[in-house]
Order: structure tokens, then C-alpha cells, then sequence
């Protein structure tokens, strides 16, 4: 990466955590507390944009596989990788944050509502998607693979939407907002979406660099892990291609 | 007889056959999903799961004793390099993908005629209200669940962790088949409801999306 491109990503993580402080000014100073809920209501400025970027993540995971499978072409799949990995993560938010809530709400930290149960699925769906690749050897193999598993996990996701409905339901049919609340909370999906844009493409790019490698191995193979600092001057005992 | 159909049967034949004679996965299969129904209704003590609690348990005895009997049918073909000679001969993919899942859903049903008057039996659970209504939903269940499997048990035979990772895959996504099967038959046995509704509209759309994708992508994943 060149020293303009550096500069760039740094000011685009550093303004957007601005934007995250000024959103937690506007949560906690601008929006008044629902009436029921109290304070606790104020996770879900949090929840919902995360819950909608993680389904535009797994969507950016399908689109690229199915692109993969197309064209053949190694970025696609190593987009794939990267926006699946990111909705796992986004939707272990979704899961903490709902069950924090559920806990203030219900006083139960786990209850199998539709909501939880089908972010609970989706989690699970992915993170197998993850295991999955890094069980095949061979890149072209672990990307036909990747792909083949994404469309049948995004195929999966209305399914998973309809049948979970079909378990009894404690969450709120629909929520009124205040006219703060409402703006609140369109404006907090500016720095989430940034934040799950910015994550997939510094992903892409850590994949991308992976996949350019000579023999290039998976980017959490031990021998992609630099010693930890304590280890730093110690090149004997560093893992390499004869300790593996 | 058209030529796609002869080599279709063929291959179910040839499968039929193969386990006719060895005798490797039935047996062991059969055996597996009662020790599940047995040691689930030991462990639930009988109390907490009983009528139709027995359709989670018979589900969780298919899942299981179905992941083995897909993994056993393709570990068939990997030896002795019999997938590597079955693709050179001209049989297209998708017949081979037909043929694969025929085989597994004749396992799965003979499987399921063992299984579920034991469950059946053992968590008494009276079917005389609706007992074809409980034989469809599990049997639109089945087909989505062997649609699935036998296109995870291709991915899986051809990579290096075999073990655990073909029920690892499957599990999520069929737990669409398990959730809707199970609330349908719970409001039919316990609530007097008819089945219909989002619930068979779930079964039935996951068979039809699932065996077509699935259909789609054997070629892709399969591997000599």
C-alpha cells in the first residue's frame, strides 16, 4: 500500500470514529428515554443498523459467490470470504446486543423468539462457512467450495426468516418512535454501514495480499503469524516452513 | 425407455445393490437413531417430553443416524476410485446428483420405518388423530433434509476433515425443516389445528428450493 493510500485508510477510520462519538452524543444527550424501557431502549440505535449491515453482508457474500462461480476470478471469492466474515462478526453484535436487551426487557438473557433465534441461525450459518473453507486444501477447491456453501446458506436465510416465525413471539409487533428517536437512529446506520464497509474492504484487501502470495496459505495459518513481540528478535524458534 | 432414465436406474441399482449385499450402512444406521430415541427418552425421564415431544426427538434421531447414512453412500464410491470411474462415463452430473439422493432417501425411509414406531412407542404418542398428516410433514421433511445432505456429503468426502464436518454443515441449514415440521405437528397433535399455512409452505419450498440448487451445484463440488 503506498503512503497516499495509507494516509487515506487512517483518515477514514479516525473520521469514522468521530462519527461513532458524535452518534453516542446524540444516543445519550439528543434522544429522550422511551417511557417503558427506560434507558436500556437506547442499545437498539445500535441493533438494528448492525442487524441490517450483517444482512447486507451475507448478501455481498451470495452476490460475490454466485460471481465466483460465473467468472472464475480469485477476487470474487476472496470478497466473499471477507463480507462473510464480517456478518459473523456484526451478528455476534446483533446476538450480545439483543440478549442485553432481552435481559433488561424480559429478565431472561436467552428466550427462542423468532428474532433471536433466526440471528442465532444466521451467526451459525456463517461461522460454519468460515470453518468450512479453511477445511479444504487448494484455492481454486476451497473457493468452489466457499461459494457453493454461501448460496445455499443465503438460499437458506427467507427460510430460516418464515419458519422461526412460526415460534411464539414476545418482541414488540412495531415500535413508535419520536420524531429524535427516529433521527437518531438514521443516524446512526451512517457509521455502522461505514464501519461494516471499511471492515470488509480492509478484509478484501488482507485476502487480496494473501492470495497474491507465492503459495500463498490461509491468512490465519500459523506461518502467516508473526511472533508475538516478546518473541521479536528470536528467529530461531520462529515457526517455519521446516517446523510445519 | 429414455437413455437418462435407464442410467438412472442403473445407479440406484447399483447402490441398492451394493448395500443389498454388504449390508454397511443399514444396520448400522437403524441402530444408531434407536440408541438416540432410547437415550434421549432415558435422559428426558419420560416426563418431559411426552406425545408430541416425540417428533423433536424422532428429528433429532434423523439427523444423526441421516448424516451417517450420506457419508457411508459416498465413502462407497470413494473407494477403489469408483467416483473417478463413474465420471468418465457419459452420465450427466445432475443424473448422478438424482440417482445419489434416490439411494439416500430409500436408506432414510427404511431408516424411519425402524425409528419412528419406537419413538413413537417409547414417548407414547398417540397418531391415531392424524397419523398420513404425520407421515407427510416428516416425509417433505426427509426429502429437503437428503437434498441437502447428499450435495454436503459430495463437498465432504473431498476434503481433508471429514469427520463432523458433513453434520456441521447440514445442521443450520435444516433447521428450517426441523422448525417448521415440528410446530406443524405440535398444532395438529396438540391444538386440533389443520396443517397448512407458512409452516408447509416452508417444507415444501425448501424442497423445491434445495433439491433444484442442489441439483445445480453437484457438478461443481464433486471430485474424483
Amino acid at each position: 500500500m503506498s503512503g497516499t493510500q495509507s494516509k487515506l485508510v487512517r483518515s477514514f477510520w479516525i473520521a469514522l470514529a468521530l462519527l461513532f462519538a458524535a452518534d453516542m452524543v446524540l444516543i445519550f444527550r439528543y434522544t429522550p428515554d422511551e417511557r417503558s424501557m427506560g434507558s436500556i431502549q437506547k442499545i437498539f440505535y445500535l441493533h438494528l443498523p448492525v442487524a441490517i449491515n450483517t444482512f447486507l453482508a451475507c448478501l455481498i457474500a451470495f452476490v460475490a459467490s454466485i460471481a465466483y462461480l460465473w467468472q472464475r476470478k480469485g477476487w470474487w471469492d476472496d470478497l466473499a470470504a471477507a463480507a462473510a466474515r464480517v456478518a459473523v462478526q456484526l451478528c455476534a453484535v446483533v446476538l450480545a446486543t439483543g440478549m442485553v436487551w432481552g435481559r433488561a426487557a424480559w429478565g431472561v438473557w436467552w428466550t427462542w423468539s423468532p428474532r433471536l433465534t433466526f440471528s442465532l441461525v444466521l451467526f451459525l450459518l456463517y461461522v460454519v462457512y468460515l470453518v468450512v473453507r479453511s477445511s479444504v486444501e487448494g484455492r481454486e477447491r476451497r473457493a468452489i467450495i466457499g461459494s457453493v456453501y454461501a448460496i445455499i446458506a443465503f438460499l437458506d436465510v427467507p427460510l430460516v426468516w418464515l419458519s422461526a416465525r412460526l415460534l411464539p413471539d414476545i418482541h414488540p409487533g412495531s415500535v413508535q418512535l419520536e420524531p429524535a428517536m427516529k433521527l437518531t437512529l438514521a443516524a446512526s446506520f451512517v457509521p455502522v454501514t461505514l464501519l461494516a464497509a471499511g471492515l470488509v474492504f480492509s478484509r478484501f484487501v488482507l485476502n487480496r495480499t494473501a492470495s497474491a502470495a507465492p503459495n500463498s496459505v490461509p491468512a490465519n495459518h500459523p506461518k502467516n503469524v508473526p511472533n508475538p513481540p516478546f518473541l521479536a528478535g528470536a528467529k530461531a524458534i520462529r515457526l517455519t516452513d521446516g517446523a510445519l | 425407455m429414455p437413455l437418462v432414465a435407464q442410467q438412472f436406474l442403473l445407479l440406484v441399482g447399483k447402490d441398492l445393490k451394493i448395500e443389498a449385499r454388504s449390508r454397511q450402512t443399514i444396520g448400522l444406521v437403524i441402530v444408531l437413531g434407536l440408541l438416540i430415541v432410547v437415550v434421549l427418552g432415558l435422559g428426558l425421564g419420560g416426563g418431559a417430553a411426552v406425545g408430541f415431544g416425540a417428533t423433536v426427538v424422532l428429528w433429532v434421531a434423523y439427523l444423526f443416524s441421516g448424516v451417517l447414512c450420506f457419508e457411508k453412500t459416498m465413502a462407497v464410491e470413494r473407494s477403489e476410485s469408483a467416483l473417478a470411474a463413474l465420471m468418465l462415463t457419459p452420465i450427466s452430473r445432475g443424473t448422478l446428483y438424482l440417482a445419489k439422493l434416490t439411494s439416500n432417501l430409500a436408506l432414510m425411509a427404511a431408516v424411519a420405518l425402524v425409528i419412528t414406531p419406537a419413538g413413537v412407542l417409547f414417548f407414547s404418542f398417540d397418531l391415531s388423530a392424524a397419523p398420513f398428516t404425520f407421515a407427510a410433514v416428516m416425509a417433505l421433511g426427509i426429502v429437503g433434509f437428503a437434498a441437502i445432505g447428499t450435495l454436503f456429503a459430495a463437498v465432504v468426502s473431498s476434503t481433508r476433515l471429514q469427520g463432523g464436518l458433513l453434520a456441521m454443515m447440514i445442521f443450520p441449514v435444516a433447521l428450517p425443516l426441523v422448525i417448521a415440521s415440528t410446530q406443524l405437528l405440535i398444532h395438529q397433535f396438540r391444538d386440533g389445528l389443520p396443517v397448512g399455512g407458512m409452516g408447509l409452505g416452508v417444507l415444501i419450498a425448501f424442497d423445491a428450493i434445495f433439491l433444484t440448487a442442489s441439483w445445480l451445484m453437484f457438478e461443481l463440488v464433486l471430485e474424483p
